[in-house]
């Protein structure tokens, strides 16, 4: 395992310095001119040629390049064109936010998919308004889904509030949207490991042994389903980190997302490669984490892959 | 210990019927062969016996261990029954036991279900039973998962969770089939032994004809859901009164170096699935048949000291 782990950490290291790169080729293409964001519409050239100056934006691309590769194998990403400030403190400043808010969503789909799925997986036939409401779910994008949320509870309702954060009561709805957009994928997953498990020989094993259902539920079959479920987490995790910028720009919540979305306005280059970076790093760690978690849970799994 | 008494027992999933009319008697301490082709019904029976048929399952006749009904039980009637009264061995090791669970706590959950020990108590008996079935290290054995034992580890761990409670009957669905040659002549051993010493009646399930002369004191043979024969094994291997039987035993007894000229010796022919032939179920297969064979069904008859068959050429 041991070895197995640092091979997949020396191979993150990889994706990430990849990730590095292709981010610092992807800020050229993003149209505008940072100097006269930085500027103002009104500044003269003068003033225009001192900022691209003082930003290294007059450097040649190589030097840029090199300059940014040296600074950002050490730790360092650079200084917010706006704001004038080191962006991994503006990025540590925000990451809680993000992450209570990621937390709270993953919590939501795994807890509501996994109730919902065991329901299902222990019908005899799958339930027709169940797959009714996958369909409603999967068909409703992410954004679509907040606003429609934010229009009932927020705007009709007026039960909470619009945007904003991060507080508790600014996290329901964003946690709630981010979370019911991946229960029909965990609500599948589990359903189908149950009936997998259920009619399997060691369930009948367990069902001679005179337990009772519940017994062979929570010793049994419970535990055969805990796999799948943290692969789906692992495998999903890209696709939700994407989930969180959008949900966040849609509720205004004051995460890394949000963040995103301002330096992409802003043509922040630095900020905006930050969090680029940030979420490379999380999707590739987050899949370390879940292998280790799945090796603990499936002793299958343990075995180093020669 | 207790005799074993299947009367007229039936099983049906839905409409189709697998198991007909089933009426066997299996002292305590003896061993009943049951054997015939995939589909014959063999493993409902068994499953029937443990009482471990699927929901819906229809299940019909008595299935009696020292008088007591087990076929009518349910809910909490049945489960306290499970493993203590009758116990089920599977045929496929790896796959009924949980990949996730070390096998000490397989074990050890039996006497934690019907003796409520602790889980301290449980893991010191696990570790007694599995050196009774004769794994050396049974420490060393109880933290292991089952993908780190070997085949026959398996199985002997499978035996300890079956007569962990001393049960009365054991049914074993074919355990050996999985096993190479000498594994499961250990395991056959290990059973015998086991059996000798406690007093249980085995109901094994096999198509293995050496398995049958093996470890079996009596034989009943299955076709189209109902027992064509039975009998002691050693009269019905020396004489078959069915020719079901007779084809069995001759497929068996085929030797490699004379399969030369027949290739295999076979049972020509498919055993029947859903609709029943009319008259006896093995006319169309069957290589004496009679007119009378395609229109009656022959009933179950004695042919001698202990022997039943149901064929009208028999006896």
């Amino acid at each position: 395992m041991a070895r197995y782990l640092t091979v997949r950490a020396l191979l993150g290291l990889i994706a990430i310095s990849g990730v590095v790169l292709l981010t610092f080729v992807l800020q050229f293409l993003v149209p505008g001119d940072p100097a006269r964001r930085v500027a103002g519409p009104r500044a003269d050239e003068v003033v225009l040629q001192t900022v691209r100056a003082n930003l290294h934006l007059d450097d040649p691309v190589t030097t840029q390049l090199a300059t940014y590769v040296v600074r950002t194998a050490q730790g360092d990403l650079g200084v917010s064109y706006q704001r004038r400030r080191p962006v991994i403190d503006m990025l540590l400043e925000r990451l809680p936010a993000t992450l209570l808010l990621a937390g709270a969503g993953l919590v939501i789909e795994i807890v509501l998919g996994s109730l919902v799925g065991v329901w299902d997986g222990l019908r005899r036939r799958r339930s027709p308004a169940l797959a009714a409401m996958n369909i409603l779910l999967l068909s409703i994008p992410t954004y679509t889904l907040g606003f429609l949320l934010l229009y009932v509870f927020g705007y009709k309702l007026d039960l909470l509030p619009l945007s904003g954060g991060p507080g508790l009561p600014e996290l329901v709805l964003p946690a709630l949207t981010l979370g019911l957009f991946g229960v029909p994928y965990y609500a599948s997953v589990v359903a189908e490991s149950i009936r997998v498990a259920a009619s399997s020989p060691y369930a009948r094993t367990a069902v001679a042994k005179g337990l009772t259902p519940r017994q062979v539920m929570r010793g049994h079959l419970l535990r055969n389903c805990l796999s799948p479920v943290i692969t789906l987490a692992g495998l999903d995790i890209a696709i939700y980190v994407s989930g969180v910028i959008f949900v966040e720009s849609v509720f205004g919540w004051p995460g890394i997302g949000l963040l995103a979305q301002e330096s992409f306005v802003n043509l922040d280059r630095p900020v905006l490669m930050g969090t680029v970076i940030l979420g490379a790093v999380v999707v590739i760690g987050f899949n370390l984490v879940a292998d280790v978690v799945r090796a603990y849970v499936d002793p299958r799994t343990r075995t180093d892959p020669a | 210990m207790s005799d074993l008494a299947i009367v007229d027992v039936g099983v049906s999933y839905g409409r189709f019927v697998a198991v007909r009319d089933v009426t066997l008697a299996v002292p305590a301490g003896t061993t009943l062969a049951l054997v015939g082709e995939s589909g014959s019904g063999k493993s409902s029976l068994a499953h029937a016996i443990a009482r471990l048929l699927p929901p819906g399952t229809g299940l019909t006749g008595s299935v009696q261990v020292g008088g007591r009904e087990l076929a009518s039980l349910r809910g909490r009637d049945l489960r306290d029954v499970r493993g203590r009264v009758v116990s089920y061995l599977a045929q496929d090791a790896m796959a009924a036991l949980n990949p996730v669970m070390r096998v000490g706590r397989q074990v050890g959950e039996v006497f934690a279900r019907h003796q409520g020990l602790s889980r301290r108590e449980s893991a010191g008996r696990a570790g007694d039973l599995l050196r009774r079935v004769g794994i050396q290290a049974p420490d060393l054995v109880a933290r292991k998962f089952p993908h780190e034992l070997s085949g026959g580890m398996r199985q002997r761990v499978m035996i300890a969770i079956a007569l962990a409670l001393a049960p009365e009957v054991l049914v074993a669905d074919e355990p050996t089939t999985a096993l190479d040659v000498t594994v499961q002549a250990e395991i056959l051993a290990l059973v015998r032994a086991l059996q000798a010493e406690r007093g249980f009646a085995i109901v094994w399930i096999t198509h293995d004809m050496g398995v049958v002369a093996e470890i079996a004191d009596d034989v009943a043979v299955m076709y189209g859901g109902r027992i064509v024969e039975q009998g002691p094994v050693r009269d019905v291997f020396a004489a078959p009164a069915h020719p079901y039987t007779r084809a069995l035993i001759e497929a068996a007894r085929e030797q490699p170096d004379t399969a030369a000229k027949a290739r295999f010796l076979t049972i020509v022919g498919q055993p029947p699935a859903g609709e029943l032939p009319s008259g006896c179920s093995f006319h169309p297969r069957c290589p004496v048949a009679i007119d009378r064979c395609s229109t009656e069904r022959p009933g179950s008859r004695l042919i001698g000291e202990g022997r039943h068959a149901a064929c009208h050429l028999a006896g």
